[in-house]
């Protein structure tokens, strides 16, 4: 499925007054791809992708679609398709009205339009569904209904401004598994922002992590996973702990507020105020963690029980953590345990 | 995939620009009706209107040319005008206030109806707007009279032994003029009703406050500002109207509005009819800007 | 502790529901009798068969109603006020959506200014607009026609009060409007007519119809300013009446106002319908 670049951002700029909204942004989506613009409120993804759909306006920068610049145009003369997070289906149009609308537009044959609305309907898995109006379905339909009408289009790029926000949780799963299949069969190319990193890592090729405006990292995401370029990725992507600690030379390493804690790091860091990470999940309690190189001395401070696991949560003086465990372990609230993990989980930011 | 040569950003740049100056005009263009009916016709003639006030006028001629104060002098020193805008003013308060007493228990009676209530009661006060005034007066035109309605209800009942006429009296003119701002006072004040949480009521109740309690201490307070919005509003309203009053009152009760038509239509007078004209504004927009400023206040106030 | 009573509006331990509920039902009889009385008057008188305006009404019959079309004034002015109310529901109309939509799209520097500006002939008694008109175009002429007592001025002065009341309904109807529709008619590659034509008008349907038909009812309703403008010629049914009012003592007056009120319900009435139709299609 290579060969053309589907979309290419060149050091794009936005601002509002003197807020910097997109700054200097690049990137390059290969055609096929999915690429997610991860990010929390913000960060700048909603803006770049309204700045790539043509519903804002660039301050510097360029934005190339299969290598045509076309950050002149208006929306209207852009070769993309956005599925908003409302679906923001015409009211008063039918689905096959609201499917058939794009297709008008680019003047493609009334007899031609029937069958295309039929088939992406069908891809979608609404095939009954043309003559209804957008108030007689439910959310999921109604985003169906969007996908389809972007899709139908054929558009080089499909953008998606955080389609599943809006819906609970088990419609959001079963969506994004469809958008998921329909990637896999269809192979378009794709922009998706979301601040949902569940949703980002299994939809995507690649996620552009984005904080104020910039991209942090830009990867597959196993690789943003093990391999974060710094410490917004790393607290972004995942879960984690943070122990903020304070290394001397002399003394135990001591908490914030000075209180010594019994932490045995297999390296010991320089002198100074440090941020450690741990992920909960490759935390090693009490009798495992006893030969592990990196050791903390904590008292279990209450459990969760959420279902599945329980969450261990762990005090050491100002030192929070938690761990998670399936079925119980027999420890109780008040005891004091060791916890341990390998360096390798580990990550130190200062 | 390379970086653009800068003779081409340019005429990127340059695209958008014009991209940009286009919407800036479709914007104007739109606004250009409406634009066009407020400065060409209403603006030119306000303009035309006070310079006139300063024309003079000399025997049969509409006008002619010229500066002087003679006519708004005339205004406030000949008892015809003065006691013209005296009663226009006193009538208009009367009125403004009947309405506004009238039309909150009208408004506070919709509003604790259900539903079914409310349409009811919405369509039956839209009727005196959709009704020509001409109609209204002419409606009470036949109620009031010796061979009226009102009479011969009052005589046939036997209430009264005699036929009796209240046309061409004051109350008559206070009753149209009443009638006609009633459904702008009302649709005011339910509005401002509906803009409260009735569960406010239910709170008073539940806390033990009788019925006029709650109104004294919850509802008056809350809709305080509203009523004076209404009352203003109706105030202005009176002020402006002069065909009921004139037409259902006295002949002696003269309002500024009957004495701008008279001096039009009736005297040829224009320089005169457009100073009583620009009076009038001045002192329609003086109350509104007044009610504004009160009504800041009292929101501050609130908050 | 308190004690529910029948009543929907207040729960109350005293005695007072009774005299509250004697209270509020004497005075709703009181609204809707002050409200009725000078339309049913009108009404009845209608059917009077006497030349004369007095009660007790002996017979009854269609006499007026008659006379009234066969009168040549009498429908000549009826028929001039449909045409001006026509006329300015097309002017204000247009004129005020495209204005409001001008608004609600783009960017206007100084919106508030602008807002109150168009507003402003709306807060003008209609003496004052009507002498204004009257004096300023009155006696100017295009070409070898005379501007004053012409049709197209009553509409224009009509659309002074009209216009701005349609700006303003429709001002806050498209700010209802979800904007992510138009950005997608945009996406899918929908021109700005284009759009607004076929996505914005039918979204607002309502809205303008029901701004279309005040704008028709103040026109077709409206003598103050008429009376400044209009000639013989051209005078509108409202106009007529007020200047027969001294002079006609018939009942042809009660005629005129149901055939006026008869308008303007049908109006209504032809609306009503057609909103029935079109949002049981598409709300469902």
């Amino acid at each position: 499925m290579a060969g053309e670049t589907a979309l290419e951002l060149e050091r794009i700029r936005r601002n509002y007054g003197s807020v910097v909204a997109v700054d200097n942004v690049s990137l390059a989506v290969a055609q096929g791809e999915f690429v997610t613009l991860l990010g929390p409120s913000g960060s700048g993804k909603t803006t770049t992708l309204r700045l790539i759909g043509g519903f804002e306006e660039l301050d510097s920068g360029a934005i190339r679609i299969r290598g045509e610049r076309v950050d002149h145009l208006p929306a209207y003369q852009r070769d993309t398709a956005t599925i908003f997070q409302s679906g923001a289906l015409f009211p008063h149009k039918t689905v096959a009205e609201n499917i058939a609308y794009g297709l008008r537009m680019r003047q493609v044959p009334r007899a031609q339009i029937a069958e295309r609305i039929r088939q992406v309907l069908d891809i979608v898995r609404l095939t009954e569904f043309e003559e209804r109006y957008p108030s007689q379905l439910s959310g999921g339909q109604k985003q169906r209904v969007a996908l389809a009408r972007s899709l139908v289009v054929r558009p080089t790029i499909l953008l998606f401004d955080e389609p599943l926000s809006a819906l609970d949780l088990s419609l959001r799963l079963q969506l994004r598994a469809e958008i998921k299949r329909l990637h896999d069969e269809l192979a378009f190319s794709a922009i998706y922002v979301t601040h949902d990193q569940g949703e980002a890592m299994a939809m995507s090729s690649r996620v552009a992590v984005m904080n104020k405006g910039r991209i942090e990292q830009i990867d597959a995401p196993t690789r943003l996973f093990h391999e974060p370029t710094n410490e917004f990725v790393y607290t972004f992507i995942g879960e984690s702990c943070c122990l903020p600690v304070r290394i001397t030379s002399t003394a135990k390493p001591q908490d914030r507020t000075g209180q010594p804690v019994e932490l045995k790091l297999e390296q010991k860091p320089p002198e100074g105020e440090w941020r450690l990470y741990v992920r909960p999940s490759r935390l090693k309690l009490a009798a495992e963690a006893q030969n592990a190189p990196n050791r903390l001395s904590a008292k279990i401070h209450f459990i969760e029980f959420l279902g599945d696991f329980y969450r261990y949560h762990l005090k050491s003086g100002a030192l929070e953590l938690f761990s998670d465990h399936r079925g119980p372990t027999g420890y109780k609230v008040g005891d004091i345990i060791d916890i341990g993990w390998s360096s390798r989980d580990m990550q130190a930011y200062r | 995939m390379t970086i653009a040569a800068s003779g081409k950003a340019e005429i990127y740049a340059l695209a958008r620009q014009r991209s940009r100056i286009r919407e800036r005009l479709s914007a104007w263009l739109l606004m250009l009706p409406a634009l066009v009916i407020v400065l060409v016709f209403f603006g030119i003639p306000t303009v035309y209107m006070v310079r006139m006030s300063f024309n003079l006028h000399i025997d049969r001629r509409l006008y002619v040319p010229g500066f002087t104060f003679e006519h708004y002098a005339n205004l406030f020193s000949n008892p015809l005008f003065t006691n013209a805008i005296w009663t226009t003013v006193q009538l208009s308060l009367l009125s403004a206030l009947f309405t506004v007493l009238i039309g909150y228990g009208f408004a506070l009676l919709v509003w604790l109806k259900p539903a079914r209530w409310r349409m009811l009661f919405v369509g039956l006060a839209l009727c005196p707007l959709l009704i020509s005034e001409i109609s209204i007066i002419f409606g009470w035109w036949m109620f009031f009279p010796k061979n009226g309605l009102l009479s011969y209800a009052l005589v046939s009942s036997g209430l009264i032994t005699d036929k009796i006429s209240l046309m061409y009296t004051e109350f008559a003119a206070f009753v149209g003029l009443v009638y006609v701002t009633l459904p702008y006072c009302f649709f005011i004040l339910l509005s401002i009703f509906d803009g409260i949480d009735k569960r406010v009521l239910e709170a008073s109740a539940d806390l033990g406050a009788p019925p006029s309690i709650t109104f004294r201490e919850v509802l008056l307070p809350l809709t305080r500002s509203g009523a004076l919005v209404a009352f203003s509003q109706s105030f202005i309203w009176a002020m402006g109207t002069y065909a009921t009053p004139s037409a259902l009152g006295p002949d002696t009760l003269w309002t500024m509005g009957y004495l701008i038509q008279e001096q039009m239509l009736g005297k040829h007078n224009w320089p005169m009819a457009a100073a009583l004209s620009v009076v009038l504004v001045i002192g329609v927009t003086c109350v509104m800007v007044m009610t504004r400023m009160l009504m800041a206040k009292r929101v501050a106030f609130h908050d | 502790m308190t004690e529910a009573v029948q009543e929907p509006e207040f729960t109350t331990r005293s005695i007072e529901p009774s005299l509250l509920q004697a209270l509020s039902l004497a005075f709703t009889v009181f609204i809707v009798a002050y409200i009725l009385i000078p339309i049913l008057v009108t009404l009845v008188m209608s059917f009077n068969d006497a030349a004369m305006i007095r009660f007790p009404i002996s017979t009854w019959s269609l006499r007026w109603y008659h006379d009234f079309f066969g009168s040549p004034q009498w429908t000549d002015a009826l028929k001039n006020s449909i045409i001006i109310a026509l006329g300015t529901t097309i002017v204000s109309t247009t004129s005020g959506v495209l204005a409001a939509w001008a608004f609600e799209r783009f960017y206007i520097p100084l919106k508030d200014f602008w807002y109150l500006l168009i507003l402003l002939p709306l807060f003008m008694p209609g003496v004052v607009l009507g002498l204004g008109v009257a004096i300023s175009f009155g006696g100017l002429s295009i070409g070898s026609y005379s501007i004053y007592g012409t049709r197209e001025l009553v509409i224009i002065a009509h659309s002074l009060w009209a216009m701005p009341l349609v700006f303003m309904l429709m001002e806050a109807t498209f700010r209802t409007i979800d904007h992510r529709i138009i950005e997608a008619s945009y996406d899918l590659g929908g021109r700005p007519v284009q759009t607004f034509l076929e996505i914005v008008v039918p979204m607002v349907s309502t809205g303008i119809i029901s701004s279309a038909l005040f704008a028709f009812v103040i026109s077709l309703n409206e003598f103050v300013m008429a009376l400044f403008l209009t000639d013989r010629d051209t005078q509108t049914l409202p106009v007529l009446m007020w200047l027969s009012l001294r002079s006609a003592g018939t009942p042809r007056l009660a005629v005129a106002s149901v055939i006026l009120a008869g308008a303007v319900f049908a109006c209504l009435t032809l609306i009503v319908l057609w909103y029935v139709r079109v949002l049981r299609r598409t709300m469902r």
